[in-house]
């Protein structure tokens, strides 16, 4: 995996987990590689997977079973949150970059919608 | 026991040159710290004193013992093969490893020999410059001690080489032992580092958590370096 080492290292690797929920990868109840393999994968250090997987498990994202390992949750409301959040975070940093180029909402929703067309020409 | 590395107030002269002074630096178990600093900055003579191969002033206690002489038995590090005749072989070179070391691993360098696809009937003298760093990141490793040091294992070698050399680390590195690898160029190694300590003045300059710096200045590890090898000579203080 390639990193922006201008950003937290633990950081990038939960947005990486939670991409693969996302995207269906890594399914709802579905086991997580053992942290020293997910450290080999990503080619990052230990102590940082167990960093990211902490905080997820906090956030209730995954679910720690005793001598078992890290699992994805189950309850899909969470995951739909989760999804909702990444959402809207990406959103937010979108409109705050449109709306420091002084565009108005209305503005902002014409472009998107003018980019949007444009796209789905350029991909037929 | 959480620091496996204690230094306090160090200083090593060489010729009446000063080479370290004022060092002053722990380490805890379990980490994966870089040593970072230019050519010379004096990398290799901190290793040097933490093995006990060099002796100067101040004490350095490895796993709470400031006895220089058991410090061999706590630390893993192979000086670029120095001692070895350059027809040695790289099999016969961990047949001394074995009996000179008891917790060499010989089960352990054989699995890594695989991994990093070493050709052991080869004589030193044959290798290239990235398998003799294979070839002393497998003999570092295959020891089980509880601090290991690394110097400057990618310098000059390939890109194939290099990651091979770092998924190595992150497999065979145990839980609980901290390794110190020296680099002067960071950014290859940035990801799996845990901290960084900058040597600069001939002393220990700074300590930080990796991500800590990331955080906190939105630098990357390689920008906070140069930036503290840009500043003027008692030049302003960062914020």
């Amino acid at each position: 995996m390639k990193f922006d080492d201008k950003v937290p290292i633990y950081y990038q690797i939960k947005n990486h987990l939670y991409h693969e929920m996302m995207t269906g990868q890594l399914a709802p109840g579905e086991k997580l590689p053992a942290v020293r393999q997910l450290a080999v994968d990503l080619t990052v250090n230990v102590n940082t997977v167990q960093r990211a997987l902490g905080e997820m498990i906090t956030e209730g994202i995954i679910t720690s079973q005793r001598g078992k390992g890290n699992f994805v949750t189950t309850e899909t409301p969470r995951i739909t949150q989760l999804k909702e959040h990444l959402i809207m975070e990406q959103l937010e940093r979108a409109y705050e970059q449109l709306h420091a180029l002084n565009l108005s909402d209305e503005e902002i929703i014409a472009s998107l919608k003018q980019y949007i067309a444009q796209r789905g020409q350029q991909d037929d | 026991m959480t620091n496996v590395l204690a230094i306090n107030q160090v200083g090593y002269k060489h010729n009446f040159k000063t080479i370290l002074h004022d060092v002053d630096l722990t380490l805890e178990t379990g980490k994966i710290i870089g040593l970072l600093g230019e050519n010379g900055a004096g990398k290799t003579t901190l290793m040097r004193l933490i093995t006990g191969s060099a002796k100067g002033s101040g004490t350095i206690a490895v796993c709470g013992d400031t006895s220089t002489a058991h410090h061999k038995s706590h630390v893993s590090f192979t000086e670029q093969l120095r001692g070895f005749a350059a027809s040695t072989r790289v099999d016969r070179v961990a047949d001394f490893y074995r009996t000179v070391y008891p917790d060499f691993d010989g089960a352990r360098f054989e699995e890594m020999v695989t991994f990093l696809q070493i050709d052991t009937s080869l004589k030193l003298a044959a290798l290239s410059k990235g398998m003799k760093e294979k070839v002393i990141i497998a003999l570092t490793l295959a020891r089980q001690v509880n601090l290991y040091l690394l110097d400057e294992p990618f310098s000059g070698i390939d890109s194939m080489s290099r990651k091979r050399i770092i998924s190595s680390i992150l497999k065979w590195k145990p839980a609980d032992a901290t390794m110190v690898i020296s680099d002067h160029y960071v950014s290859e190694i940035a990801p799996i580092l845990d901290e960084v300590v900058i040597v600069k003045d001939q002393t220990v300059y700074a300590h930080k958590e990796s991500d800590a710096i990331r955080e906190e200045f939105g630098l990357s590890i390689e920008d906070y370096y140069e930036s503290l090898y840009t500043e003027t000579e008692g030049g302003a203080d960062r914020d």
